[in-house]
């Protein structure tokens, strides 16, 4: 479709996901570590699209006509969520900052055993 | 409607049941509203639920006599009950000459009984209670002797057990009479215990050629014999153990040496209670059981020595403590396990018919026996001491009469009912061709003697000679000896018990007129209708049983010839009948000639004067009191050895170490929850590295998952 082949847009959604992966693991700002997140979650979309979009003879129930938009469908659940996590989130993240004035996530160890 | 139609078998102890069930639910609130109207119509119905099975049991009885005696086994099915596969044991009554005959006896002898204890309780506080155990009893004895199948004749035989102990406790607020329930009950325990081992060794043996049975029912006892001797026919050591198993469960319900001693404890009962459980019925349970199972028994000659040498034993270790004892119901209690013992005798030697015949002459004049004495408490108000009796012939003629009938009929009067049962035992077991059957015939023999003499001494003590009670000193001048302490003096801490001031004060506070102590003013009054009614009723087969179902007629009704093969036969000696007949003479005679002048001087209240083997014989020859100081010492023992070491080193050992290894574990886990995110995040990755590795290195054909 195109000429873009479909290991072209895995590739990108390894390198997107690879991304959030290190952030998450290396950066201390729970600003950026939410970034990170939704890079991982979008790297997620676009395979997961790049499959709808290129093998639609393996989506699941297709015997039952359930071929056309499901894996797209699935792209619109994984936005409504990460949409509503960022929202609850922030607020978390707010009311620590209010707390303790700083952001710091090593410093969010109070669970620690 | 056929000929073997036997539908209405089930009645037979559904009846009771009924009885049982109006008794426990109803009487109470009858005798509150009603009064004396409400006692008489709970005593009716009583009576009514006991002898109507009679009724029933008779139709049955007629109905067998004319089959074909090949025929005589029918099974009534009532409901399903275990549904295994490869196993069923349904509700189901076998009906056949041995289970009608007990039914006649249980039901026949229970309901002069009851209505004997229509009299004897009449005062009673707990009568309805009282009825409502009596009659679960009847149930619990009907379903023992028409089960259908092992299983279930395990519940009427626990259910004997309930009753009996409920009934021995039935003036449970008597520290004593409880502690005797108890002694009851733990004794059955013990003989429980073989008997079940003995029921799952069957099982075991017999589940195993189970599939030639087409429906599982093989321990039902209508297929059971086949199945014995196909199954034990190649391993007569099964035999013996199954056998010899069962006989310790026959033991301790049947009162035999290693387990006898609850049975006189049994006496703090009411007497009816003594006359029906523990004399005529429930102890006979183990003869029963003996002639149900008689293939296993047959099998196996080295149980039937062991059986018939404990049952000597018995017998005579039994009759000698007899001769010590001065309350008029021990009395009778010891003579009961001998008799017992004689039956055990047959039993071993093979003459499964013969102890069946003295289980039955036995029920008639032992209950009435039990009756008689009974009669004769009420009259010296509740007093059992035969040292206070004396010349009482003069009083209770009805009484006198009928104990004379009883007594001649147990010390084996010739022609009586107990000289026709004890010479067709004391014929199997000296005909016998084992040398310890033998030997145990000739001691049944000498037990025999004995027991005219003791028998002899009761009644003359009781109803010749001085009256006794006249030199008795005003009561209330010295109560130990009118009234032996029943109990230790410490309260009870949950006011359960009384203490013996309450009991006396009990006593002193009992209403009716004739609860009086006994002095020298007493008068002795014959017992009212209810309870001479029975006695009479009672006597008459005591007289006559011999005649009726002796010559084989009894062995020909419940083992006809060719139909149950294999009883051993006898040949008893000519001379038999002759020393038999003269050794009970004897002992009537010599027994009459020494107690019917009075209470011989070595056999007074001051027990320091006693020859020192009468003395030995009035403690039991210290069997029980050795026998409960080393069970109590032993039992305190093992459970010291288990408190002290086997808990804390095992059970608390087990338990704290599960704890301190959850502990350890924690502690070394917690490290990996340092409080950093981003750590987890890292162990997540790990993870999800770790699991994404794997699936491809499978997927590439180098594992399978």
């Amino acid at each position: 479709m195109n000429g873009v082949p479909m290991a072209a847009y895995l590739l990108l959604g390894l390198v997107l996901f690879t991304i959030g992966v290190v952030g998450v693991v290396i950066r201390r700002s729970p600003i950026v570590i939410f970034m990170c997140i939704e890079l991982m979650l979008n790297a997620v979309n676009l395979t997961t699209l790049a499959f709808a979009r290129y093998l639609p003879q393996f989506v699941a129930g297709r015997e039952r006509g359930h071929t056309a938009v499901a894996g797209e469908m699935i792209v619109i659940f994984i936005m409504a969520v990460a949409a509503a996590e960022v929202a609850v989130g922030l607020g978390i993240i707010m009311a620590i900052f209010r707390l303790r004035d700083s952001t710091d996530i090593d410093q969010m160890n109070v669970l620690r055993g | 409607m056929g000929d073997s139609d036997f539908s209405y078998v089930p009645w037979i102890v559904f009846t009771p049941l009924l009885g049982f069930l109006f008794q426990a639910l109803l009487g109470k609130f009858l005798i509150d509203r009603l009064g004396a109207r409400g006692r008489w119509f709970c005593g009716f119905a009583a009576v009514l639920v006991v002898a109507f099975p009679f009724l029933l049991g008779v139709a049955a009885a007629f109905k067998l006599a004319g089959m074909a005696p090949a025929m005589r086994g029918t099974m009534v099915t009532v409901a399903p009950w275990i549904d295994l596969v490869g196993f069923r044991a349904p509700l189901e009554f076998y009906v056949d000459p041995l289970s009608i005959t007990m039914v006649l006896v249980v039901t026949g002898v229970g309901s002069l009984i009851h209505l004997y204890a229509t009299g004897y309780m009449a005062e009673d506080a707990d009568y309805p209670r009282f009825f409502t155990y009596m009659n679960l009893f009847i149930v619990a004895m009907l379903i023992l002797v028409l089960a259908g199948n092992l299983p279930l004749l395990f519940v009427g035989w626990e259910g004997v057990g309930l009753c009996s102990y409920l009934l021995i406790g039935f003036w449970y607020k008597d520290h004593a009479n409880a502690k005797a329930a108890n002694k009851a009950f733990i004794f059955n325990r013990v003989g429980d215990l073989g008997f079940v081992l003995g029921l799952f060794l069957l099982f075991c043996v017999l589940a195993r050629s189970a599939g030639s049975v087409p429906d599982g029912r093989f321990l039902s006892f209508d297929l059971i014999r086949v199945q014995l001797v196909n199954a034990i026919g190649a391993n007569p050591g099964y035999a013996t153990a199954i056998a010899l198993l069962l006989f310790v469960g026959a033991c301790g319900k049947s009162a035999q040496f290693p387990l006898y001693s609850w049975l006189p404890d049994a006496m703090a009962g009411p007497t009816p209670v003594s006359a029906l459980i523990h004399a005529a019925t429930m102890v006979t349970a183990g003869v029963f059981m003996l002639n149900r199972m008689y293939p296993v028994f047959q099998a196996s000659p080295v149980a039937g020595g062991v059986i018939a040498a404990i049952g000597a034993f018995t017998a005579l270790f039994a009759a000698l403590i007899a001769f010590g004892q001065m309350d008029i119901k021990k009395v009778l209690a010891f003579s009961t396990v001998s008799q017992l013992g004689f039956m055990f005798v047959a039993c071993g030697a093979g003459a499964y018919d013969a102890g069946m015949f003295h289980v039955v002459t036995h029920a008639f004049f032992k209950a009435l026996l039990f009756l008689g004495a009974g009669a004769v408490i009420h009259a010296m108000a509740h007093n059992q001491d035969l040292r206070n009796y004396g010349g009482l012939r003069k009083y209770l003629p009805i009484t006198f009469l009928t104990v004379m009938a009883g007594f001649l009929a147990i010390a084996g009067f010739p022609y009586l009912a107990g000289f026709a049962s004890k010479e067709e035992i004391l014929g199997s077991a000296i005909g016998n061709g084992a040398v310890v059957v033998r030997i145990s015939g000739f001691v049944a023999l000498f037990t025999a003697f004995l027991t005219a003499v003791y028998m002899a001494r009761l009644a003359g003590l009781t109803f010749f000679g001085a009256e006794r009670w006249r030199e008795l000193p005003e009561p209330h001048a010295h109560e130990d000896q009118a009234l032996p302490a029943l109990m230790e003096d410490e309260p009870d801490p949950n006011r359960f018990y009384y203490t013996a001031a309450e009991l006396a004060e009990r006593e002193a506070h009992a209403a009716h007129a004739d609860h009086h102590e006994l002095g020298p003013e007493h008068k002795p009054h014959e017992a009212p209708l209810s309870m001479s009614i029975p006695l009479i009723a009672l006597a008459i087969p005591s007289l006559l049983a011999g005649f009726i179902l002796g010559g084989e007629r009894l062995q020909n009704w419940l083992y006809p010839a060719g139909v149950k093969p294999g009883l051993l036969g006898w040949d008893a000696p000519p001379w038999l009948p002759w020393v038999s007949g003269a050794a009970a003479l004897l002992g009537i005679a010599y027994g009459l000639r020494t107690y019917m002048k009075g209470l011989p001087a070595d056999q007074g209240w001051d027990m320091g004067k006693w020859n020192p083997l009468r003395r030995l014989s009035a403690d039991q020859f210290h069997y029980d009191a050795e026998l409960m100081a080393g069970m109590s010492v032993g039992g305190r023992t093992v459970g010291l050895a288990l408190s002290k070491g086997f808990d804390p080193l095992f059970v608390d050992g087990t338990v704290n170490a599960t704890g301190y290894t959850a502990g350890a574990l924690g502690l070394m886990l917690r490290k990996l929850q340092s409080g950093y995110v981003r750590f987890y995040a890292l162990t997540m990755l790990i993870g999800v590295l770790a699991i994404v590795g794997y699936l491809l290195y499978a997927s590439k054909g180098g594992a399978s998952l």
